[in-house]
Order: structure tokens, then sequence, then C-alpha cells
């Protein structure tokens, strides 16, 4: 038996290194069983917050959704007085939608109105309608007008039609707040300073929570990496399984956040879609969601590697 | 195969080893001897790359261990085996497991590394107890799965400190013929001892005291014996083994 031929066999062959890595990967999936409390709170922990990023991306997502659609337009809320004869509300409602730059008219009869609120108010409670409105309807008929203007004089154009508007018979008030400008303009002031940074607050307590994790794994197998490292395995043999782990359980937790989010845009994505807010709320976008399976994950490998390191 | 040059080494102020040199060559046998706490430990863990030299020279297996890179040391522990006094086994894994380690950690496919396995255990007298978990066998049989492990190998460079402290003469008896066969193959080994039972066994080997921190005594064991048995036995020759 020469010396040569055993150390061959011996040393790391050639072609051990995909068996190696595959071996690593199972030994990792049993890891996971050593600890499993351990694990399972650090799965929460990683959920919840991954649940709590997914639902500021979802706020970012419905608001830039908003932005991008409604940019350049703007909206007027035209109300009639209580009890104006509604033939006549309609006729001047077939003529708003004539006028140049009208893109949209949402009208609302006192009826329609009584049922809107009915139903906003009675979706969660016993008292499901008013009768006793019916024949009293304090609401008013109601117009929302979208406008999609290119005047040169914007201005100009504002105080006309707002003052077109208000001189319709019968009308009682006219809103013409530039209020997605205003929403806009908080928007951006809201993303810049309390979303992102919330963000990218979150996303560091994660890759923080799992690199915990895969510290805490690594103490309660020092003795195994004492022994690995006595017999010649390299670093990153004994490293890999506590990095899968890490990485496990990032997109684990992105996972389980995702149906979550789903869960509770289900119950609210209508939430805000009532006048004069009208906004319908976004889920992820299919990028956000493949960032937001990929990034947990990384993270937790990050993390995992930080947590080996420290 | 081992070439070491005035190496001392410190734990704070207290000096372990002081200018130690000795060299042996490819299939030699040493017998390090000297009472508990006279720096044998210390010497098979700077040899082994567990301690850093602080100050001399080392060459181990081809790498010099005064500029030995951590990105090395996996790979000279994959040239030199060791058995550790406290064997360094995973109680709550089998046999088996324990012994197998190392072959996976250097990628050998499956097959092959349960034949060397059980070659191993067989011949340590292992192959009954392989399957148990290693904190359900006896004290002896540990340290035997801890030789095991060293063994399968087929390392260039063998230590072992104390490798037969838990075992019964015969056991021990096997063992050396193990050391012996394995020396035969070209591997180098130094055996920690307080044994000169051990010494016995293997008249042809070399014999190195160490007494507080210094080589007091090269020699072959033989003629250590010889000396041995016409001064009587000394205190620490006789002295039970501490853990």
């Amino acid at each position: 038996m020469g010396r040569k031929n055993r150390i061959d066999k011996t040393g790391a062959e050639e072609g051990a290194l995909p068996r190696m890595v595959l071996r690593l990967f199972r030994q990792a999936l049993r890891d996971v069983t050593l600890n499993p409390w351990a694990q399972l709170l650090t799965l929460a922990a990683v959920t919840l917050v991954a649940f709590l990023v997914g639902l500021c991306l979802m706020a970012v997502t419905t608001l830039d959704h908003q932005l991008n659609t409604s940019r350049g337009e703007t909206v007027f809320q035209v109300y009639w007085r209580p009890g104006t004869d509604q033939s006549k509300v309609d006729e001047q409602w077939q003529r708003l939608r004539l006028l140049p730059g009208c893109a949209h008219l949402r009208s609302y009869t006192p009826r329609e109105a009584l049922r809107e609120l009915e139903g906003r108010i009675g979706r969660n409670s016993s008292a499901r309608n008013f009768p006793f409105l019916n024949e009293n309807n304090p609401l008013p008929a109601t117009a929302l007008l979208t406008f999609t203007p290119d005047a040169q004089d914007y201005d100009r154009w504002l105080a006309e039609t707002t003052s077109h508007l208000a001189g319709l018979e019968g009308v009682e008030r006219v809103a013409s707040t530039p209020l997605r400008d205003e929403l806009g303009q908080a928007w951006r002031t809201v993303n810049s300073y309390v979303l992102r940074p919330v963000i990218l607050f979150l996303t560091l307590i994660l890759g923080l929570v799992v690199g915990n994790t895969v510290r805490l794994a690594m103490l309660s197998k020092a003795q195994e990496v004492e022994i690995l490292r006595l017999v010649g395995a390299h670093n990153w043999y004994i490293r890999l399984p506590l990095l899968v782990i890490g990485g496990l359980q990032g997109l684990a937790g992105s996972v389980l956040a995702l149906f979550l989010l789903r869960f509770v845009h289900m119950q609210i994505d209508q939430a805000l879609n009532f006048p004069p807010i009208l906004m319908e709320i976004q889920f992820l976008s299919l990028q956000t969601t493949a960032l937001m399976l990929a990034v947990p994950a990384l993270l937790g490998v990050a993390g995992g590697w930080v947590g080996i390191k420290r | 195969m081992i070439d070491v040059r005035h190496i001392s080494y410190s734990f704070g102020p207290h000096l372990a080893l002081k200018d130690c040199s000795f060299r042996l060559d490819k299939g030699e046998f040493l017998f390090l001897t000297g009472a508990s706490g006279a720096g044998k430990s210390t010497l098979l863990r700077l040899l082994f790359a567990d301690l850093a030299l602080q100050r001399g020279e080392a060459a181990v297996a081809g790498f010099q261990l005064r500029r030995i890179r951590s990105a090395d040391i996996p790979r000279l522990r994959r040239r030199v085996s060791i058995v550790f006094q406290d064997f360094k086994i995973l109680p709550q894994r089998t046999a088996y497991d324990n012994i197998i380690l190392p072959l996976q950690a250097r990628g050998m496919d499956n097959a092959h590394a349960h034949k060397r396995v059980m070659t191993v255990a067989r011949a340590l007298g292992l192959e009954k107890k392989i399957h148990a978990l290693c904190a359900d066998i006896s004290g002896g049989e540990q340290q035997r799965v801890a030789v095991a492990r060293a063994f399968v190998v087929n390392p260039r460079i063998m230590l072992a400190d104390e490798p037969t402290g838990n075992l019964d003469p015969e056991l021990s008896l096997l063992l050396m013929e193990l050391f012996k066969k394995f020396q035969q193959y070209g591997t180098t080994l130094i055996v920690a001892t307080h044994s000169p039972f051990l010494l016995a066994s293997h008249p042809g080997a070399r014999v190195m005291r160490l007494d507080n921190g210094m080589i007091t005594q090269a020699n072959w064991s033989g003629a250590v014996l010889h000396q041995f048995s016409s001064i009587g036995p000394s205190a620490d020759f006789n002295r039970p083994r501490t853990r």
C-alpha cells in the first residue's frame, strides 16, 4: 500500500465537492431540528419583520400607483343642495361629461350615496341599513369630476372651472382642492423621511434576528465545530450548514409573510376606495414579491455569516 | 517529516516549553514521556497547530508552523492526526458517525468511507459497538473510537496523547501493534505516555523525556527501559494517568 495512493484516497478527491455540498445541505436540514424552539421563534420573528416590511412596501406600491394614475389630474367635488330635483341634476351631469378636459365623472344620487354609506357603516355591523332615512334622506347629490387640463394658465383655468361649477343651478358647494397634489407631496415626504428608513431599519433587524439564531445554533454545535476543525474540515464545510439554515429561515419567513400579506390585502383592498380618497390598496408587484422572497433569504445567509464571524 | 528548532511556549507568565529541538523522519516512532504538566500536551498541540508558535521554528509535514496561514491549517490536519487525552468525540453520535467524520470532511464517497470505518473498527475491536451512541459506551471504548478516527484517514503523522490511558494491557498491546503497523507503512508517530509497559512494547522506538518544559533525555526506548529497570521505577512512571 503506497503512501501516494493512500493519500490520494484520503484527500479531497475530484468530484467530491458536489457530494459534500449535498451532504451538508442534508445536514443543515437535520440541524434545524436540533433547537426546534429557537428555530420556530426565529421563524416567527422573521415572518413578523418581513410582514411589517411587506406592509410598508404595500403602502409604497399603493401610493405610487395612485400617483402614477392621477398625475396631472385635478378633481372637483360638487355638492348639490339636498332636495334638488334629481332630473335637473341628471341633465347637468350629462352636460358636465361633455366639458373640455373632463376625463371621468362619478356621480351619486342621494339614494346611491345613502346605499354607499350603509355599505360602509354596516359592513361589520348588524345595522346594515337606515330605513328611517329613505323618506327623509339628508344626503345631497354629489359628483366627482376628474379633469386632465392642458390649459397654459392653470390657475385661471382652475378659477374659471370652479366658478362655472359653482354657478350651476342647485349647486351648494364646490371643492376643488388639489387633493392629489397635496397627497403626492405628503407622500413624498413620508416616503423619504419615514417609510424608507423604516424599511431599512426592519431589514437590518431581519439580518440581526437571523444572524443571532445562527450564532445560537453554532454555540449549540460548538463541540462538533471544534472536532470538525481538528479533523481538518475547511471553514466552508463547517459554515455551510449554518448559512443554509440562515437562508432557509429567511426564505420560509418571507413566504409566510407573503401569505399573511395576501390575506390582509384581501380584507382591506377596498378599505380606502370611497370618495374623495378612491384609493384601491394595491398588492405587491411581481418584482417586489420576488424581492420580498430573495432579500430575506440573502439576509439570512448574510446574518448567518456575520453570526459565525462574530 | 517533523523538524523542531528552539521552540518555547508560555501560557501567560508560565513557561510551558523551553528551547526544545528535535527531528523525526518519515516512519519514526517517538515516545514522549514526563510528569503531568511537563509540556507533552503543549508540544503535541503546537505540532498540530492547535496553538500558535511563539518562539522558534517548526516544520511539520511540509508546513512551516511559524508562517502557516489559517487557510492552510485544515490542510496540515489532513496530513496529521491527533488523539487527545479527553478523546474529543461527540457523545450524542454513534461510534460510526464519529469515526467517519474526517472522511466526510474530505469528501470521500459513502461506500469507500464505510469500508474504511469498518476495517479500522474491526482492528480496534469496536465492531460490536459501532452503532452505539458514544455516551453509552465505556471510557476505553470511547478512547478506541478517538484512536479509530485518527487512524481512518491514514495520516502521514500521528500524534497521540495518552492513547492507552483507559485501556487494559491487552487492548494497549493491540493498539501498539496497530501503531507499529502504521509505522511500517511510513507513518511518523509521537505518543505521549506515562506507561513503561507501552515503552517496553516497542524497544526500537525513540524516547524523549520532558521536565518542566525542557527536553532532559533523548534515547532509544530499550536503553531507557534498561536504565529504568536498573534504578527502579520513578514516581512519574507509576503515577496514575491524570485528566
